[in-house]
């Protein structure tokens, strides 16, 4: 069936309304409707239509768009057919042939209403058709916005979760141990749901991950033969075909007039990029040095490909108040002045930017605005003004703000009291420093403290000696010896008391030094623990983790109807503890070899040579894995003493 | 930096590092004179041998460099008082003013000492026995205001007189750095603190101020602690990125001070970032690429303590409001601090288990 046209208006300008051939777009392109569409509605994303009735005299075709995110509004386009002759029959098959295609396209969808409500379509006679043109329900344009945020339908996608385990190795790794070792009374099913449940974040990420798809991008720019063997090949995915044709309709007509009836594909694609037409296209310049003109594809001009587009945001109306163009005209127009500067003033032979900015401003037409609102529907009331709303809308966007009054803070008074009480640490009643302080008399400290300056004041030169005060005596041999008065032995600046003072320095030092850098052996085999080994107790600790997470969100939920859950993650919890203790074992078992093997070589090293090697026991036996999960096992210990007291209630 | 004539010319210059800091150092001591802590100390370690190796401490801060300088300050029972600088004095007294100079001691390191012990002296004997009654610990924020205020002063002074003097400062090119990002400009300042008493919980207020403005301006406290149980200063100690040593040996004090509580200017510890192994930058830097280590070894007890009754917990309620933590729900769900109604959601309901 052919498909109709009508004439109709859109927003005031003329043009054809039709559909496309493949009758998946409405689209409605200005003037004589030979140049790429400025609208163009999806059928598939149609929801109402609406028609004036046979009897009014003006012929309005009112096509509601699904909106594209949950909660928008749909958008209404409004199209007034401006046939003189033939509008209302226009009108009518344009309608009918919506009708059909909704009706087709819901066809398998379950969730369709049946019946109509509110009087969408006013023509009588075409009720059975219009039963179908339903009232449009979410179903065909958020299927997967919906998906992403309800939690319930992630968790039943097998297929998301299996492509998640594949990516995430390590995931999948926790995920096949915990499987395998949990007990047999949780069925797999409800492991699952557990295991899931926690993640839901990372399943979310995951399916947005994979709906994240490249936008379009200049294709042409993109195709650049190459020299394989000698001779230059160019490979076309079908993809970038698709991009051509979108991108440059010129192309598309050139295509579908010529192939397969005079020209193969191939020969298509090999003559399109060798003529002068591409390099049009590309925006590059033409020397008369190139190639000659290809008798097929030269004879277009490319300004056909642009010449037709009607630039979207100029076609829908511009609020007067950012208007440059009116705004310009309005005062009487720009020729006056200076000339532009260099820059500005318009060249001759560049094609490239011209092909460059249409090129954008057609990619970037389809591309989702990213501020909600599409500029075709910024008249939202009507085909007509600005409508108040949107006008509103941009004195917001434009009005200043900077230099109002600041706004007052809105501050929540809290009344703190008793700070003492905070900032005094674990006191377990009366301290050791308090009992000592409550031993001594005010009377006894004053004398210790006038006695201690006496003995400075006796000292000659009116001050002190320093060095006699720090009491270090190079000379003296030993500390034993005791120098007059003071005591024997220890005294303030004694080698003993210095030496125990550096000993303390260098301790800590040491210590920071190793907070700080690690070892270097710590990556695969932290305290000695043998690598392979390290790797069960890594997985280990995260299956273990896993379990008590799990029992503490049945244990803590207090839910009757989970005490069977939580006896199970109770058992999970105690094998847990088994499985750590069985590595303990095997990492002894192995230290126990490797120190036996140790003593062996250093017997025979000095068998053969006489020489005594040092012998260094071997680490990273039992304690090293009891110390690898000493923070595990304490958890998993609590839980468990958690349980079984709650069980004895 | 080498001119022409020194590359042509046949004879060896010594030219010295240009990473010699100009910056000069300020190091402020504060002494915790607590009478009653001494008194306990008196039999291995008394406040005049403290003071005499803080001395010495000192005075090899001042020999490593012609700008250095020093400012002590005694933190007493009751007040803090400046032990050097020496603050006007009420009573013009002469003799107290000027130090014997006897040909012996280099003049600076005598005019400190003798300006430590008259203050140190005037102190004590201006202490009265209900002066001693009254608390147990030490005015340690008191002191370490002071110690920061003049810091601050010492380097406003520092920036002008050198803005106008040298028309720029003569570390030009290939000098370090002069400023520590945030830090004071035109000085390295740090603060030492000799502590012998426990922190007083009435002061936890005034003296986290104090800690907060010397870490934004990259002031390390450093503390040696000879007895009890500073809290505050070791939290102070790790927000300013300082040391903190709790020495087991107090006898030993002058090998504390001179080993561990040097440091070096942070031009230095934050020179080289081109050190391999360097973690950001933290403590990395040095001469040769290596990292300057700092024995700080002694690990903060951060753990949460409930507000009702100081008991350390593993899990408890946080109000929502003032996010003060308690052990169980406090009565009638108001909380302590800030007397909000709270409402409790479903955690806590009794386990059903069997």
């Amino acid at each position: 069936m052919a498909v109709p046209r009508g004439s109709a208006s859109y927003k005031k300008k003329d043009g054809v309304i039709t559909f496309t051939d493949d009758k998946k777009y409405l689209i409605w392109s200005p003037g004589a409707g030979t140049g790429p569409p400025v609208v163009s509605l999806a059928v598939a994303s149609i929801g109402k239509v609406q028609q004036t009735p046979d009897t009014s005299p003006k012929v309005i075709l009112k096509v509601f768009e699904n909106p594209r995110t949950d909660d928008g509004e749909a958008i209404p386009y409004l199209f007034h057919y401006t046939s003189t002759t033939n509008a209302r029959a226009e009108a009518n098959a344009i309608r009918d042939l919506i009708a059909e295609l909704l009706a087709l396209a819901r066809g398998d969808d379950p969730n369709i209403p049946k019946p109509l409500n509110q009087g969408t379509s006013s023509n009588g006679g075409s009720a059975g058709a219009s039963a179908a043109m339903s009232v449009a329900s979410a179903a065909n344009a958020k299927p997967s916005i919906a998906r992403w945020f309800d939690d319930s339908t992630l968790m039943k996608d097998a297929e998301l979760q299996l492509s998640l385990l594949k990516k995430d190795s390590s995931l999948s790794q926790v995920y096949v141990e915990a499987r395998s070792t949990k007990p047999e009374s949780i069925s797999d099913a409800a492991f699952d749901a557990q295991f899931w449940s926690n993640r839901v974040g990372l399943l979310r990420a995951h399916a947005i991950e994979l709906n994240q798809s490249k936008g379009a991008y200049n294709i042409l720019s993109t195709i650049k033969p190459r020299v394989v063997d000698g001779e230059l090949k160019l490979s076309l995915v079908k993809e970038q075909v698709q991009m051509i044709f979108q991108q440059h309709p010129l192309v598309k007509r050139i295509y579908n007039e010529n192939v397969p009836k005079p020209l193969s594909e191939g020969d298509f694609w090999s003559r399109f990029f060798l003529s002068r037409l591409s390099k049009k296209l590309r925006g590059e310049r033409i020397l008369e040095r190139d190639g000659g003109q290809d008798p097929l594809f030269d004879k277009y001009s490319e300004a056909d490909n642009t010449m037709g587009f009607a630039s979207k945001i100029t076609a829908s109306q511009v609020p007067h108040i950012i208007d440059v163009e009116a705004n310009e005209e309005n005062q009487g127009g720009f020729k006056r002045g200076n000339r532009q500067d260099v820059e500005m003033r318009p060249r001759k032979n560049v094609p490239i930017i011209r092909t460059l900015n249409s090129l954008s401003e057609k990619i970037m037409a389809e591309v989702a605005p990213t501020d909600g609102k599409l500029v075709v529907s910024a008249a939202a009331g009507g085909g007509g003004d600005d409508g108040d709303a949107s006008l509103d809308n941009t004195f917001q966007e434009l009005a200043l703000r900077d230099l109002r009054d600041e706004a007052e803070m809105q501050k929540i008074a809290l009344n703190v009291d008793k700070h003492n009480d905070f900032f005094q640490n674990q006191s377990s009643g009366i301290s050791e420093e308090s009992k000592m302080y409550a031993k001594q008399t005010p009377a006894e400290v004053m004398f210790d403290l006038q006695s201690d300056m006496e003995i400075m004041d006796k000292d000659a030169s009116g001050g002190a000696d320093l060095q006699k005060l720090i009491g270090i005596d190079d000379d003296s041999d030993s500390d034993t010896e005791a120098p007059d008065g003071v005591k024997k032995g220890a005294h303030v600046g004694s080698r003993a008391a210095r030496k125990a003072a550096t000993d303390q320095i260098f301790e800590s030092l040491e210590k920071t030094k190793t907070e700080m850098y690690g070892l270097d052996t710590d990556e695969l085999s932290p305290m000695d623990i043998p690598p392979d080994l390290t790797q069960k107790c890594l997985i280990t600790n995260a299956t273990s983790v896993e379990f008590v997470k799990q029992f503490w969100n049945s244990f803590l939920s207090g839910d009757a109807k989970r005490t069977e859950e939580v006896a199970y993650y109770a058992d999970a919890v105690k094998r847990s503890i088994d499985r750590i203790g069985a590595l303990a074992e095997e990492a002894e078992a192995t230290r126990v070899k490797l120190d036996n093997q140790r003593k062996q070589d250093i017997k025979e090293h000095y068998k053969k040579s006489g020489k005594k090697l040092r012998y260094i026991p071997v680490r990273g036996g039992k304690n090293a894995v009891m110390a690898f999960f000493a923070t595990t096992l304490a958890a998993l210990n609590h839980a468990q003493g958690l349980y079984s007291s709650a069980l004895k209630k | 930096m080498p001119t022409p004539q020194d590359v042509v010319d046949a004879s060896v210059h010594y030219q010295g590092e240009q990473t010699q800091s100009t910056i000069p150092s300020l190091l402020s001591v504060i002494i915790d004179t607590n009478p009653r802590a001494w008194s306990a100390l008196n039999n291995t370690l008394t406040l005049t041998q403290a003071v005499a190796n803080a001395l010495v401490f000192t005075n090899a801060h001042l020999a490593g460099d012609n700008a250095n300088e020093v400012s002590i300050i005694a933190a007493h029972c009751n007040r803090a008082v400046w032990l050097y600088p020496t603050p006007p004095r009420r009573n013009t007294n002469a003799e107290a003013a000027q130090p014997p100079l006897t040909g012996n001691e280099f003049p600076k390191f005598a005019e400190i000492k003798h300006s430590v012990f008259t203050s140190l002296r005037e102190l004590v004997s201006e202490t009265t026995e209900a002066d001693i009654k009254s608390t147990t610990t030490t005015q340690i924020s008191g002191a370490l205001t002071l110690a920061l205020t003049h810091i601050n002063k010492t380097s406003i002074s520092l920036t002008t007189s050198r803005g106008a003097g040298y028309g720029g400062g003569p570390t030009t090119g290939s000098g370090p750095v002069a400023t520590s990002t945030d830090g004071l400009p035109g000085l390295n300042a740090r603060i030492v603190v000799l502590s012998v008493s426990d922190s007083n919980p009435a002061q936890y207020i005034t003296t986290m101020n104090a800690v907060f403005a010397a870490a934004h301006s990259q002031i390390p406290i450093d503390t040696l602690c000879l007895r009890g149980n500073p809290t505050f200063l070791q939290q102070a100690s790790y927000l300013t990125r300082g040391i903190f040593i709790r020495a087991k040996e107090p006898q030993g004090i002058v090998q504390y001070l001179m080993l561990g509580l040097n440091r070096l200017p942070p031009s230095f510890e934050f020179a080289s970032e081109t050190s391999p192994n360097e973690s950001s930058g933290k403590k990395g830097g040095g001469r040769g690429g290596t990292p300057f280590l700092l024995p700080n070894a002694e690990l903060v007890d951060f753990r949460a303590a409930c507000f009702c009754h100081r008991r350390v917990i593993d899990t408890g309620f946080v109000c929502s409001v003032c996010l003060s933590i308690f052990c169980e729900v406090p009565s009638e769900g108001e909380c302590l601090t800030c007397k909000s109604k709270l409402q409790l959601g479903n955690y806590g309901a009794r386990p059903v288990v069997a």
